[in-house]
């Protein structure tokens, strides 16, 4: 916890951070800035203790804030490593089978990874262009919303083959370690992280492209603070198509007519840990005849999904997705895009118990169901 | 104007140094002079000029609020009182038109379209560096919304508001309101065109508009010319109503009642400026208290982490303002600033004191932006070979404290770091003994080895002050013996 200390000695206790924090709208008890208070104050403890340590979402409001620019999700994560080992854990969704699925990756076990690509698209086994699936193929079995999250690793794989692009996906590749970090299990994160470096080095790629944002940050920044500079490129799959879709000759249908406006959500890794606010939307104007409207609070000022690393799904996590919704609505939407599979599967959710009736597509789909 | 007025002061104005040469007691500058298109001798700022000038151009001295002409002074108390043509906007430069009219009307027959820039040469003996300060970039923090939400204006904006020199004569209306007038204009425009149609219309087929549409819909009369009545008069109908509504709304216009001020805004945020801005919690003090002056019936809020009433005086005036004047202090860095349905800013912050996170609704809200260094600091350190410090302002010894380290070369004012009025007019007499007292020693020694050319017995000033980058005012002071 060396690196937590020292940052927070520079906290101005301004406040930024906790009237930033979504949580703390919803649970008046969740207080960024009082948990840095508490601990400046030598009361550990309380923190290590409390159950509020879980409650924080990581989704960087705060710290890309922060006139200090103390990287409070560090903090937590620091935090949570420390709670864990002393037997303070999280309040797992769906009875901890996303987790289960994680550390089971860790060992030495022969998975149908590819399985779904082979029935829609062209791969290779080696080459320079690796697609890193993620854990898509495991959410669309494990949780009940339906084929959310391979649809979008499907729509990615069509277009980079409409494209004239035959990458690399394995059987081999493992989780990327984002969950296991967050909630504060450094060891499995850490394990993952090996094997796929393993994996990627033995397809020989030059250039890792990843359909979720969560993947990405992990390997952009995560990962090469614990293991040095990776000998691959990474790079995320809006990036490149709204650098490669223009030169390759695939042009776009119109968006029907009525169809309504488009809003897009910012998801947390993407927009304010990675700074890619850009390319999604110019991949959404790419399609000729779509009516973009952006919601109150869009980029910077995005506001999370409601859930992250499989845990502490709950009331709080509901009035914010709820209220997600009703801004998209807000703006005259009817159609709500987002990059990250997340984002897609927790919104879904919510909106299956309200009579919001927005359609939430990923984006790849979105690109997909338009290409002529 | 004491400037202006003194006879051994030499201004130039509206100039910009190129070059720097030699050493302390013996320095030759090279200065641009910069055309303005009026011989300074022959003008008299009388401004019949600017009257008649047909090109009208957005102000940057009333940020952008209001609108001056093509021939103008950047404000009303400038020194020189000399006016200037904006070459960028004339219609003379720009398109070439032969326009002339200033020209016609200037009795004093001060304007030269010939005039070119000139270099001027002068050779001094010391240098001070008073090239002021620019303001933060607001847009740069996306959470308090500047640039995106109408009603979230700057310190500087607000100053302009509360004047009654200023665009709206001091009366603060909300930057969402003043755009209804705008459009007013644009939509009535837009009714007279339409309305001259449909009563042509209605001449050639001798028939009123709401009979002919009546008509039209049953499908009594279709083809060509009635298709063009029936599509013009549908849309005239929205126009209508869109403009009775934005009439009921110009003619409700209210002033600014509850406003917010947000501290450090750009400053004492690592992100951007480290540094304390030193004067903003003093000037939004003042901008409430001359706020509820104007109106005693306004509610005011300053949100900020503390208030840093340093030097004689101003703590109490902050008490005052907080007893006497009603101003209420909030203990919150303002987390992100949104906008309700009617446009008006709502702040969002943590009441550190409550411990509460809270939003308030205002109609405007103003930002304590940063004292930054100004734009001309980085050519000039490196045309004059004298470092910046890490906040790009110039750097100087710690004693003495104006001289940078450049031996001759001093700065003062806001070009040494953030600071206010009172300090600033301290520093700059401090600066100009630094530089007597350097003379001094320069010149005996000079006497004393019997070379006693008069160019380097001169003593001569230059400073300048460049603010918003919008006119470039150098000041420079030669005092021949």
């Amino acid at each position: 916890m060396e690196l937590a200390r020292e940052q927070i000695d520079y906290c101005m206790e301004c406040g930024v951070c906790t009237g930033s924090c979504p949580v703390s709208r919803v649970l008046p008890a969740f207080s960024p800035r009082q948990m840095i208070k508490r601990v400046l104050m030598d009361r550990d403890e309380t923190v290590l203790e409390g159950r509020e340590l879980w409650a924080c979402l990581a989704c960087a409001r705060c710290s890309s804030r922060c006139p200090a620019r103390i990287d409070f999700p560090e903090f937590i994560r620091e935090y949570r490593e420390t709670a864990r080992k002393r037997g303070n854990l999280p309040q797992e969704s769906h009875h901890g089978a996303l987790q289960a699925i994680m550390s089971l990756q860790t060992r030495n076990l022969s998975q149908h990874r590819t399985d779904w690509a082979k029935e829609i698209g062209r791969f290779k086994t080696a080459g320079d262009i690796f697609f890193f699936v993620g854990c898509a193929p495991y959410f669309d079995t494990a949780l009940k919303y339906g084929p959310i999250s391979l649809e979008m690793a499907g729509s990615v794989l069509r277009l980079l083959n409409r494209m004239g692009i035959e990458p690399v996906v394995s059987d081999d590749e493992r989780c990327c370690g984002h969950d296991a970090l967050l909630s504060g299990d450094r060891e499995t994160f850490h394990k993952l992280a090996a094997i796929n470096l393993e994996v990627i080095a033995g397809a020989g790629a030059k250039t890792v492209l990843f359909s979720c944002p969560e993947g990405y940050v992990t390997f952009k920044t995560e990962i090469p603070k614990y293991f040095g500079k990776l000998p691959f490129e990474v790079i995320h799959v809006s990036q490149f198509l709204a650098r490669e879709l223009p030169g390759s000759g695939l042009s776009f249908r119109s968006a029907e007519n009525g169809s309504g406006a488009i809003t897009y959500q910012d998801p947390c890794s993407l927009g304010r840990k990675a700074g890619i606010y850009d390319p999604p939307r110019d991949l959404i104007n790419m399609v000729p005849g779509v009516k973009f409207e952006e919601m109150a609070r869009n980029r910077e000022n995005s506001v999370c999904c409601g859930t992250s690393a499989w845990m502490e799904c709950s009331e709080c996590s509901k009035e914010m997705q709820v209220e997600r919704l009703l801004e998209a609505a807000g703006a005259g939407a009817s159609t709500l895009i987002t990059a990250c599979p997340k984002c897609a599967i927790h919104l879904s959710c919510a909106e299956q118990n309200t009579d919001i009736t927005l359609k939430i597509k990923d984006l790849y789909s979105f690109l997909l169901d338009r290409v002529e | 104007m004491d400037v202006g007025r003194h006879p051994k002061i030499r201004l130039l104005a509206y100039s910009e140094v190129e070059g720097v040469e030699g050493e302390m007691g013996n320095f030759r500058i090279r200065v641009r002079k910069k055309a303005r298109y009026v011989d300074e001798n022959k003008c008299t700022g009388c401004g019949s000029c600017a009257e008649k000038c047909p090109t009208v151009v957005c102000d940057a001295y009333n940020v952008g609020l209001a609108k001056r002409k093509a021939i103008y002074k950047y404000f009303a108390q400038g020194i020189p009182s000399v006016y200037t043509i904006d070459a960028a906007h004339c219609r003379n430069f720009e398109t070439g038109k032969k326009c002339g009219l200033c020209s016609r009307i200037c009795q004093a027959g001060a304007i030269d379209y010939q005039q070119e820039d000139r270099i001027v040469e002068l050779d001094v003996g010391a240098i001070i560096l008073a090239t002021g300060y620019e303001l933060f970039d607001a847009r740069k923090v996306p959470e308090y919304g500047y640039g995106r939400l109408p009603n979230v204006v700057t310190s500087l904006e607000f100053e302009r508001f509360l004047s009654a020199s200023g665009p709206t004569g001091g009366h603060v209306y909300k930057p969402s309101d003043l755009a209804v007038s705008e459009v007013l204009a644009t939509l009535e425009k837009q009714m007279r065109t339409s309305s001259r149609e449909i009563e042509r219309f209605e001449k050639t087929f001798e028939m009123s508009s709401e009979r002919f549409i009546e008509k039209f819909n049953s499908g009594e009369l279709t083809g060509g010319h009635y298709d063009e009545w029936a599509g013009q008069y549908r849309s005239f109908l929205p126009l209508k109503e869109k403009f009775k509504r934005t009439k009921e709304r110009a003619e409700s216009l209210k002033t600014a009642h509850r406003l917010a001020f947000i501290q450090c805004v750009g400053s004492r945020d690592s992100r951007f400026n480290g540094h304390c801005s030193a004067f903003c919690c003093m000037h939004s003090i003042k901008e409430a208290v001359i706020a509820r002056e104007h109106d005693p019936e306004s509610e005011v809020h300053i949100f900020g982490m503390d208030i840093r009433a340093v030097g004689k005086n101003f703590e109490e005036y902050r008490n005052r303002a907080e007893g006497e004047a009603g101003i209420k202090f909030i203990r919150s860095r303002v987390a992100e600033v949104t906008e309700n349905d009617s446009h008006n800013p709502v702040i969002w912050y943590e009441d550190t004191k409550a411990r509460q996170v809270r939003s308030m609704e205002v109609d405007m809200a103003i930002l304590a932006v940063a004292c930054e260094p100004g734009p001309s600091a980085r050519r000039l350190s490196e045309l004059l070979g004298v470092p910046l410090n890490e906040f790009g302002f110039y750097a100087t010894l710690t004693v003495p404290p104006l001289d940078t380290f450049r031996p001759g070369v001093f700065a003062c004012g806001c070009a040494h770091g953030p600071m206010d009025i009172p300090e600033s007019v301290a520093q700059a007499s401090s600066a100009a003994a630094r530089a007597a007292s350097a003379l001094m020693g320069a010149r005996s020694k000079e006497q004393g080895a019997g070379s006693g050319e008069q160019d380097a017995e001169s003593r001569k000033q230059v400073a300048g002050s460049e603010d918003h980058g919008a006119k470039a005012k150098k000041r420079e002071a030669g005092k021949g013996e």
